[in-house]
């Protein structure tokens, strides 16, 4: 133990610039030197790509990991060293995310994004109804173990199909009230 | 990256480690750890040595490790199971800590309870209203488990 701590301070001392320099650019949170490096306005020093992943994991509670003063994407200062001719902002590359991190959506459909879990036990479908009236008759459909569309033959499928019916309906009068008023 | 930040971790504890904790690997699995804490001086636990199970998530440091005691232990926020409640083991976690800084943390919660915030109710009663009661009971389980 206090050979090894007397060791460590001798290496200091022999290679001040390694030891030191190592220890200040650290990224704060893979606590290795940092890569694509962007600064806190508190004055913390992250990787981009880190950063980056700390957000997303809170993004209603952004705070610095180091002093949790606030922080946001928007006030971060890439720091450009010598050496690169043509600095880029890090935060416009896409981050590098390791695999199986984020769970992308299931299906193309837009409204997964709400939040519900996304296991399918929650369903919502929207339908446009009668053309000029721009109607549309939604669904909530709790059924467990049945996540797909409404099967055919199925009374939510009859029940569309006479609200369908109903509109058009309600349309073909409507129109002809206008014609004959 | 969890386990590149784990590694580092792990030689960063074995060059400055807290005192009176240690920690390490179970076996080759760098994402099960072992630790031990010795009892602070100025608290019943003292002269006791508790052991403790860390695992380490998968999306490590982004979230917190889970640290539990295997050693029973008398204490206003630590239940029978070993469960801390701690709040950076929780919602206050931050990437920027280590496993240093939490065993170091578990250490302080030893020496100073906080029975405002208890796991075990009953535990917290007794430490706020009758002390020395608390720390007779506390230091005869550390006698009786950890010893």
């Amino acid at each position: 133990m206090n050979a090894d701590t007397s060791s460590a301070s001798q290496e200091n001392q022999q290679s001040p610039n390694d030891e030191d320099q190592t220890g200040t650019y650290e990224c704060n949170i893979c606590l290795e030197t940092a890569n694509d490096p962007v600064v806190s306005m508190c004055g913390h020093l992250f990787c981009w790509s880190c950063l980056h992943q700390w957000l997303e994991t809170r993004p209603n509670r952004q705070t610095c990991p180091v002093c949790k003063a606030g922080i946001s994407k928007e006030k971060v200062i890439p720091i450009y060293g010598r050496g690169n001719p043509n600095p880029q902002d890090p935060r416009e590359k896409l981050p590098p995310r390791p695999p199986g991190q984020r769970s992308e959506p299931e299906s193309s459909n837009p409204f997964q994004n709400f939040g519900f879990g996304g296991d399918g036990n929650f369903q919502f479908s929207f339908g446009i109804g009668a053309f000029p009236f721009g109607m549309f008759a939604s669904t909530f459909n709790f059924n467990d173990g049945r996540p797909g569309p409404p099967l055919p033959n199925s009374p939510q499928q009859a029940e569309e199909q006479f609200l369908s019916k109903v509109f058009l309906w309600v349309a073909i009068i409507f129109i002809f009230w206008l014609l004959i008023a | 990256m969890a386990q590149k930040r784990i590694k580092k971790e792990l030689v960063d504890f074995g060059k400055d480690p807290p005192t009176n904790c240690s920690a390490g690997p179970v076996g080759d699995d760098l994402f099960h750890w072992q630790a031990t804490i010795m009892g602070p001086t100025d608290s019943p636990y003292y002269r006791g040595v508790f052991f403790l199970t860390i695992n380490f998530p998968t999306d490590y440091p982004f979230k917190p490790p889970k640290v539990a005691f295997t050693t029973r232990i008398y204490h206003p926020n630590i239940n029978n199971n070993g469960s801390i409640c701690l709040d950076i083991l929780r919602g206050q976690w931050s990437p920027a800590l280590t496993i240093s800084k939490v065993l170091l943390s578990i250490c302080s919660l030893l020496t100073d309870p906080n029975p405002d915030d208890p796991l075990v109710p009953e535990i917290a009663r007794l430490y706020k209203q009758d002390r020395e009661k608390y720390f007779k009971v506390a230091k005869e389980w550390t006698e009786k488990y950890a010893q």
